[in-house]
């Protein structure tokens, strides 16, 4: 997730915890104010005054606002054709497989089935420390 | 880089690995050596995830590779400590270890005899059996090599790995009938793997060419054609349906496309072979260009894969000019 919508999803919440707070602060305005009248008038019924009007709309702004910054957040989605996943390792390599903050996503593991061709159970460890010491001997040295 | 650590080595380049080995003491130094299973302190230290054992093991491999024995040794030591002495893949890494860094041949007899000795106790050690099998191959026992891989297919069919090192092991001695049927076999068992259905047209080329036989050749033009058909802009997949188009438009045309026998794979018709020829040709000039020229999405390709790819087109294109 990227900064932008991990600032935008947590302005939303304290939106949110704003709205929820003050809708609780109503409420116990409301039986504050019920509680001292009682006891001064008697035989006068207040009328409960409903929610004010913005409180709710704080409240699913918020709620939008929570959603965008979530949605926004969330990386590339990986192409469902067998087809085009294959070729998307193929031809891009692990560059293609990147989430939002620029690294390899985790379980990347490139072309699965590549081990049917390494066949690392079988490793013929020998021969590649042969081969690799020709390559180093076929270095440049220094390099 | 450190993704790499997390799959098997084997395919990569030597420079690769040996920057991962030579960064080896500096990974083995900030890993964590040892998990207590104390609740305390496995709060307080690195947790264990399930990639610090396999980055250990793929180190442990790009090490030996390398002949850097004592990161390798560290690597083993550590993987010991936790997974004990009677795990069957510790049995196997072990075994590896000792077989490369053995001195002569005596010492791999050694190991051979201990390998036969943990399958008198246990015959369904399967990472040990197949150690087996790359030992006796190594040392040129192929014969034996192949009855060990044959008896460990009986006791479990379904080893892809192994149908593929059989594949190989006959494709080494020249056996392409066997060899076409191992393969087979792997794809039997995992359908969607398009760099096996190219391996396997490669393999019916060979074949083709030992043998003169246009089936094959037509069966190898299935081939890369399923391969293609499972990855998009496959390189290896055009390039082997352009050789394959190559060889079927000037063997087979001469003669008359004999279709007596009962085959499944019938040759296609000349217009055919011709478009699949200009698909295939089309391309891999696109790819070769757009990879060449560094474009952003294209750079997965291997680069040796892309130059013999433009030496073979250049080729064809002189041929045609002649």
């Amino acid at each position: 997730m990227t900064w932008l919508s991990k600032g935008t999803a947590a302005f939303g919440f304290v939106l949110l915890t704003h709205a929820c707070y003050s809708a609780h602060e109503h409420s116990a305005l409301q039986s504050h104010r019920a509680a001292s009248l009682s006891s001064l008038a008697s035989a006068q019924s207040t009328a409960v005054s409903p929610l004010p009007i913005d409180i709710t709309i704080e409240t699913i702004v918020a709620t939008l606002i929570i959603c965008l910054g979530l949605v926004s957040g969330t990386s590339q989605l990986r192409p469902i054709q067998w087809r085009v996943w294959a070729g998307k390792i193929e031809q891009e390599g692990e560059a293609g497989f990147k989430d939002s903050s620029g690294e390899t996503e985790k379980d990347f593991v490139g072309n699965p089935f590549r081990l049917l061709e390494s066949r690392p159970g079988f490793v013929d460890m020998r021969k590649q420390r042969k081969e690799f010491a020709a390559w180093e001997e076929s270095r440049p040295t220094g390099t | 880089m450190s993704s790499s650590l997390l799959h098997p080595p084997s395919h990569l380049p030597p420079a690769t690995a040996s920057h991962l080995a030579r960064q080896a003491p500096t990974t083995l130094k900030n890993s964590p050596g040892a998990i207590s299973s104390s609740a305390l302190q496995s709060v307080l230290a690195a947790s264990e995830t399930q990639e610090l054992w396999t980055t250990y093991e793929n180190l442990l491999l790009s090490c030996l590779r390398t002949r850097n024995d004592e990161s390798a040794q560290q690597c083993l030591a550590r993987l010991v400590d936790r997974f004990g002495d009677d795990n069957e893949r510790i049995m196997a890494l072990k075994g590896l270890f000792k077989e490369a860094t053995a001195p002569d041949d005596a010492t791999l007899d050694q190991i051979l005899q201990e390998y036969d000795h943990i399958l008198q106790e246990n015959p369904t050690n399967i990472p040990v059996v197949k150690r087996r099998v790359a030992l006796l191959r190594s040392m040129g026992r192929t014969t034996e090599s192949v009855n060990a891989l044959n008896s460990l297919l009986d006791m479990s069919p379904t080893d892809a790995e192994a149908w593929g090192e059989l594949a190989d092991l006959y494709l080494a001695q020249g056996l392409y009938p066997q060899a076409i049927f191992a393969q087979e076999e792997v794809l039997v068992l995992q359908p969607n793997a398009w760099n096996i259905h190219a391996r396997l047209g490669e393999i019916l080329l060979m074949a083709a060419k030992a043998s003169d036989s246009p089936q094959r050749l037509a069966e190898a033009l299935k081939r890369f054609c399923r391969s293609i058909e499972l990855c998009d802009n496959y390189l290896r997949g055009y390039y082997g349906l352009k050789l394959t188009t190559q060889q079927l438009l000037g063997e087979v045309a001469p003669k008359a496309l004999k279709q007596t026998d009962s085959e499944e794979w019938t040759i296609p018709a000349t217009s055919t072979l011709r478009e699949l020829d200009e698909v295939a040709t089309q391309k891999l000039a696109e790819i070769i260009r757009r990879s060449s020229a560094g474009e952003k999405d294209w750079q997965g390709y291997s680069k040796a894969e892309i130059a013999a790819a433009r030496v073979f087109l250049e080729s064809q294109a002189t041929a045609t000019i002649r």
